[in-house]
């Protein structure tokens, strides 16, 4: 087998990756090309480790493969860092091989290095097919530097891929321990709730019993405390409700049974509840109950929607306020407005008003104890009605409700 | 004189459905925890229970569950419960109570309760 029969399967070789692999890349190139030229010496070099002559020299073309002479002082150069170069160095300074042959490792006409085969007597053959093997090389070892830059690209990218997902990862269980404490928090607020009841029953139930005077009569101070008691207790508990209302409304847990209702008859209901109230005040509730709508809503919901901001208008119009209620009807939508003349609200609360836990210090609901609840409950009740809650007041001239409920006309 | 039991683990509110009944001319019945419960319904002929719900040893649901198993006549139950959540007057309405009665109480409506399931009125 002749030298370009055997250089054309080294090619062979080198294109199918049979032996040329990895780090030993470089290495195994040199060792296989110097199996194929006997009694030679090949070196590679690469135009970013030599020095800048060589670099200017190759790429002004003063040196080429045809230049087999190629000047002692580049060899030198070249050769003096390449530990197994400097083994072909005899005694006297003279080089073991006689002849030089120069490729450049080139991808079309930009030059990254050079191979050099140094024997003592080149033919032709020998020449052709070191520049065929050198020629390929240069598209195998860009290649190979290709592929490692994309190999550390991929891992880059692997790595990022999954710090990402250890960062999603992260945030899910922290979304799943949050979404946990939040339920822990209602479950708590709910056992909270039955215990705060437990022994409200039996103040409330005690001081109701002796109220009744079922056991006997009780002087003016007696019945006036027990009174006292009541109030204080049923305050307490419809703060309890609240909070359980509104941990059941952020649990999703309120149970919305909706059915065929007349409004007109349920503000009529809550109108009569709330006598006591307004009549005390003197307060003037408007309301015309000649219309009726039917509409589907939830009764019990909608009477605590209404019973709130009813309350809270009487609580907060002075003696001998009025108080408006007006119905109207836009094909399937209702629109329900709660109008009073009261003290209203001034505009830099406007926002804060459904908040929770949000008190409105001023002279009138000084004393009036809440939770700062009831509105927030109330905002979320109109919305399992499908509807929302505007609010409109100026300070010192009144307050206006307005609930527009979407499609709940029958 | 119609026999009422009294299942509450509350000594004061035991105490207040006791003595409310008691003055209405009822004979009231006490038993602490369900099991205490299980035993006075197996031995007694009762016209009413009064039952709580949370209980130590047995409670209120696990009460009726065994009854219902063992097939034990029962008289007319009202429950009487701290627990304001929906589930739980959903589990009574399955063992087809219809008065479910949440703590804090207002006696006269609790009284009214009493009489119209003993059909007084």
């Amino acid at each position: 087998m002749d030298i370009l029969e055997k250089s054309l399967n080294l090619i062979d070789d080198i294109i199918n990756d049979k032996e040329v692999k990895n780090l030993d890349f470089y290495e195994n190139m040199l060792t296989m090309m110097s199996s194929l030229f006997n009694n030679s010496f090949i070196g590679i070099y690469f135009l970013e480790n030599t020095d800048y002559i060589l670099k200017a020299a190759i790429k002004n073309n003063i040196l080429s493969k045809k230049d087999c002479k190629i000047p002692t002082e580049f060899i030198e150069k070249l050769l003096a860092n390449d530990k197994k170069a400097l083994k072909l160095q005899t005694k006297n300074n003279d080089y073991l091989f006689k002849n030089n042959i120069l490729v450049k490792l080139a991808i079309r006409n930009s030059v990254f290095g050079f191979c050099i085969l140094s024997k003592d007597s080149i033919v032709k053959d020998e020449e052709t097919a070191f520049e065929a093997l050198v020629n390929l090389l240069s598209y195998k070892i860009k290649d190979f530097e290709l592929n490692e830059v994309f190999k550390i690209q991929v891992k880059a990218m692997q790595e990022a891929i999954i710090e990402k997902e250890g960062a999603y990862e992260v945030i899910k269980k922290q979304h799943k321990k949050l979404q946990e404490l939040d339920k822990t928090k209602n479950l708590f607020i709910a056992n909270i709730s039955h215990e705060l009841r437990t022994p409200l029953n039996a103040i409330i139930g005690f001081s109701q019993a002796l109220d009744s005077k079922i056991f006997g009569e009780l002087n003016e101070k007696q019945a006036e405390y027990i009174k006292d008691i009541q109030i204080s207790s049923l305050h307490l508990l419809g703060m309890i409700n609240e909070i359980l209302d509104i941990s059941k409304l952020e649990a999703n847990a309120m149970k919305f049974n909706p059915t065929e209702l007349n409004s007109t008859l349920i503000i009529q209901e809550v109108i009569n509840i709330l006598e006591p109230l307004y009549k005390n005040k003197n307060i003037e509730i408007v309301f015309n109950n000649n219309f009726n709508f039917n509409i589907k809503a939830d009764y019990q919901k909608f009477q605590q929607i209404l019973y709130n901001l009813l309350s809270n208008a009487i609580k907060f119009t002075p003696k001998d306020g009025k108080i408006e209620i007006i119905q109207s009807e836009n094909k399937k939508d209702y629109t329900l407005k709660i109008k009073d003349n009261g003290i209203g609200i001034d505009k830099k609360y406007h926002n804060k008003i459904f908040k929770k836990f949000v008190h409105i210090n001023n002279e009138s609901s000084h004393g009036q104890h809440s939770t700062g609840l009831g509105l927030t409950i109330t905002k979320e009740l109109v919305k399992l009605h499908n509807g929302k809650i505007i609010l409109e007041s100026e300070l010192n001239k009144g307050t206006t409700f307005t609930m527009e409920f979407k499609n709940i006309i029958i | 004189m119609k026999k009422i039991l009294i299942v509450e683990d509350n000594e004061l509110n035991m105490k207040l459905f006791f003595d409310i009944l008691e003055y209405q001319k009822y004979t009231p019945i006490k038993a602490i925890n369900g099991l205490e419960a299980y035993k006075v319904i197996k031995e007694e002929e009762l016209d009413l229970i009064i039952l709580d719900v949370q209980l130590p040893k047995l409670n209120g649901f696990e009460l009726l569950e065994k009854l219902k198993k063992e097939n034990i006549n029962l008289p007319p139950i009202i429950i009487v419960s701290a627990c304001a959540m929906d589930s739980d007057k959903q589990k009574a309405k399955e063992f087809k109570i219809e008065d479910y009665i949440t703590k804090p109480i207002d006696i006269n409506n609790f009284i009214k309760t009493v009489k119209q399931r003993l059909g007084e009125i």
